[in-house]
């Protein structure tokens, strides 16, 4: 079977990591789905509709193993698909596509919701540690510094891929103090900062934040040093599969992101590795600011219920061979 | 002229960071002052272009705690020599007898750090290291000689990306070696067994000063409770910090992480901010491995007083001995 070319492009785009950042990635996941739905010419009967749904989402969740928002927003998608029974192929493409919209939608105010509640949490004079690129937690930044409070942000470079410039850059622009440090300074620097905050790409079920290489680091630094830190999360950032005891996978890319071509063939014996992702555990943490509101990380689980009972419930039923009716205190949402 | 051609040369070696070990800065400090004594014509300007060139590099590195105390034996020795008078062939006998004795001293000094070190690595053990520290590599070294196997993980620790460098180096010594980020010390900390950091110095309370990114390093194996070793000749001692002087961290040039055309692009309003050393505090050093032993870095001014036998330490301000010489120079 035949998939748009624009699906393809996207997964491409999500693999190389032309679209990073969680959001974005789960943002454009759902934009895939709607075109593959728009775009559908297969035989006019609903089974065959969700097969190819179904295997376009498989496409996308190929591209990157760690992000959650990913499976988040193509389950938010092909669940409803599934559960709304639709009756011809029309009405499901309709279904998709006024999914796909509302996931849009709900994610572009989450980001901006995170940045309200959050900025409540800053204070004028305060100095902030940030790290990588993260949207969520830029919102806050962003939205700290509209209300008029005086802030100095110290990013860090991140490598291998410098999204610190990315997030200098964007502080700059909105007229906020920034400067750049070496990821090894954030133990250095931590004495002059007040509070961390940073973005996550998938919150597990006790509440562990998996982000950008380097932000357990920061946490941990940050603990020793009694300065609080801060994950900005939209709710599709929680791993409803964590539940079920699954493990998050850390990403391991390419070593020619932390060296070039004529390193490695110098040094043919010289590993290099280069994961993606790191586990801040939750006691590092002091609280996770999603849309929904401010919660201790200890408490992912109650935002895992209320938002994915029903992909829980699922995962339950398919993995563990549980009866639907045995599980129906998950179905909430 | 030549001097001053010769130093300058010297000092930006030393803050482009081609110079990246404290032995290492030491050494070609003292190569430079072999050649600078051999080529003087008079006495005085004997005198005066060592303590020009002493001068210099103290200035941009004054955390160097090798640095200052070689200086300071050197400098005793010229004041010496300024007061004494001899002939100049004389003279520079006498200062570079006192040079190949520091040399002869780093070189047994090593050694004697790398036996020790080494007998601490344990076959099977996974090593974590930052930084480009001789006298860990040498340590290394020895215990690979030992024919322990054992892997290492090291930072690519920047400023500097000194890690790329260790990496190569170690690898063509046959040791199995990965090339990690900064930012994943915490991440692979869960599979070490053993760090090892090399110092730029040890304060008078046992702190260490290294490689910005080691004190991380050193806090977050004191989490998975890995023990830390720090590799450090007591010629590392820093006498100031036992009179209360604060050792102050100097800064890496702007353009070790942000080149010219990037900040273009980033906004030239962008500032940075990048240290080249941090503090360990002596909490998180399970052991300093001198030429004298392992010792707790809490004991370190004991093992001083031992030493030298005589409390409180007494050295000469580096700086004091300069202007006396200069005085004795002007007066003469």
């Amino acid at each position: 079977m035949k998939y748009p070319k624009e699906v393809h492009q996207i997964a491409d785009d999500i693999r190389s990591m032309k679209i990073r950042g969680a959001g974005r990635i789960a943002r454009a996941a759902a934009k895939a789905l709607k075109i593959a739905a728009e775009k559908y010419e297969g035989p006019a009967d609903v089974e065959s509709f969700i097969t190819y749904i179904d295997n376009v989402a498989k496409i996308l969740l190929e591209t990157r193993p760690t992000a959650v928002s990913l499976p988040n927003a193509v389950m938010y998608i092909t669940s409803r698909l599934r559960r709304k029974r639709p009756v011809n192929v029309n009405e499901a493409i309709l279904i998709v596509r006024k999914t796909a919209d509302d996931f849009i939608n709900y994610s572009l105010t989450a980001t901006e919701r995170i940045g309200l509640i959050g900025s409540r949490r800053i204070l004028s004079g305060e100095t902030i540690l940030t790290h990588c690129n993260s949207t969520a937690a830029l919102s806050v930044i962003i939205h700290a510094h509209r209300q008029g409070k005086d802030i100095k942000v110290y990013a860090t470079e991140t490598r291998p891929k410098y999204q610190g410039h990315i997030t200098a850059k964007t502080l700059l622009a909105e007229g906020i103090d920034v400067t750049l440090i070496p990821d090894a300074a954030v133990r250095y620097i931590m004495k002059k900062i007040d509070k961390v905050i940073v973005g996550a790409d998938t919150v597990a079920a006790n509440g562990a934040v998996v982000n950008k290489i380097g932000t357990s680091n920061i946490a941990l630094a940050a603990h020793e040093a009694r300065v609080r830190v801060f994950v900005a999360a939209e709710t599709y950032k929680f791993s409803p599969a964590t539940v079920i005891g699954e493990l998050v996978e850390i990403e391991e890319r390419d070593p020619r992101e932390i060296v070039d071509e004529k390193f490695l063939k110098e040094n043919p014996n010289v590993i290099v590795r280069n994961p993606a992702f790191d586990v801040t555990p939750p006691e590092y943490i002091d609280a996770i600011i999603t849309e929904e509101g401010l919660i201790p990380p200890q408490a992912a689980y109650l935002i895992l219920i209320e938002k994915f009972g029903w992909v829980i419930q699922d995962y339950f039923i398919s993995k563990y061979s549980l009866r639907e009716e045995d599980e129906d205190w998950y179905q909430k949402s | 002229m030549e001097t001053k051609i010769l130093v300058s040369k010297l000092v930006n070696d030393i803050v482009s960071w081609k110079i990246r070990s404290s032995t290492e800065l030491v050494e070609e400090t003292l190569n430079t002052l072999e050649y600078i004594i051999k080529d003087s014509k008079t006495l005085d300007s004997l005198a005066l272009n060592v303590i020009y060139t002493i001068n210099e590099v103290i200035k941009v590195r004054p955390t160097a705690a090798m640095l200052i105390n070689c200086s300071r034996d050197i400098l005793l020795e010229l004041s010496n020599v300024v007061s004494n008078k001899p002939k100049l062939s004389e003279a520079k006998e006498i200062l570079l007898g006192r040079i190949k004795r520091i040399k002869s001293r780093m070189a047994s000094n090593i050694e004697r750090i790398a036996t020790i070190g080494a007998n601490r690595i344990i076959p099977g053990d996974v090593i974590m290291t930052s930084a480009y520290s001789k006298t860990v590599m040498k340590i290394l070294e020895k215990a690979l000689e030992q024919g322990k196997k054992f892997e290492v993980f090291i930072t690519e620790s920047r400023p500097g990306d000194d890690g790329k460098i260790v990496a190569s180096e170690l690898s063509k010594l046959g040791l199995k070696v990965t090339l990690i980020v900064d930012s994943a010390m915490r991440h692979f900390m869960k599979y070490t067994t053993r760090v090892f950091l090399g110092a730029e110095a040890v304060a008078a309370n046992g702190a260490v000063i290294s490689k910005v990114g080691s004190s991380l390093m050193a806090l977050i194996a004191h989490e998975a409770r890995v023990r830390v070793f720090v590799a450090a000749s007591i010629l590392k001692f820093n006498y100031e910090t036992v009179f209360g002087e604060l050792v102050k961290i100097p800064q890496a040039p702007e353009e070790t992480i942000l080149p010219r055309k990037v900040k273009e692009k980033i906004g030239k309003n962008v500032k940075t901010e990048i240290p080249i050393l941090d503090v360990i505090p002596p909490e998180y050093v399970d052991a300093i491995i001198t030429e004298y032993g392992v010792i707790a870095p809490q004991a370190i001014p004991l093992l001083m007083r031992d030493l030298l036998k005589t409390w409180p330490l007494k050295a000469a301000d580096v700086n004091g001995i300069m202007n006396s010489i200069l005085e004795v120079l002007k007066s003469g």
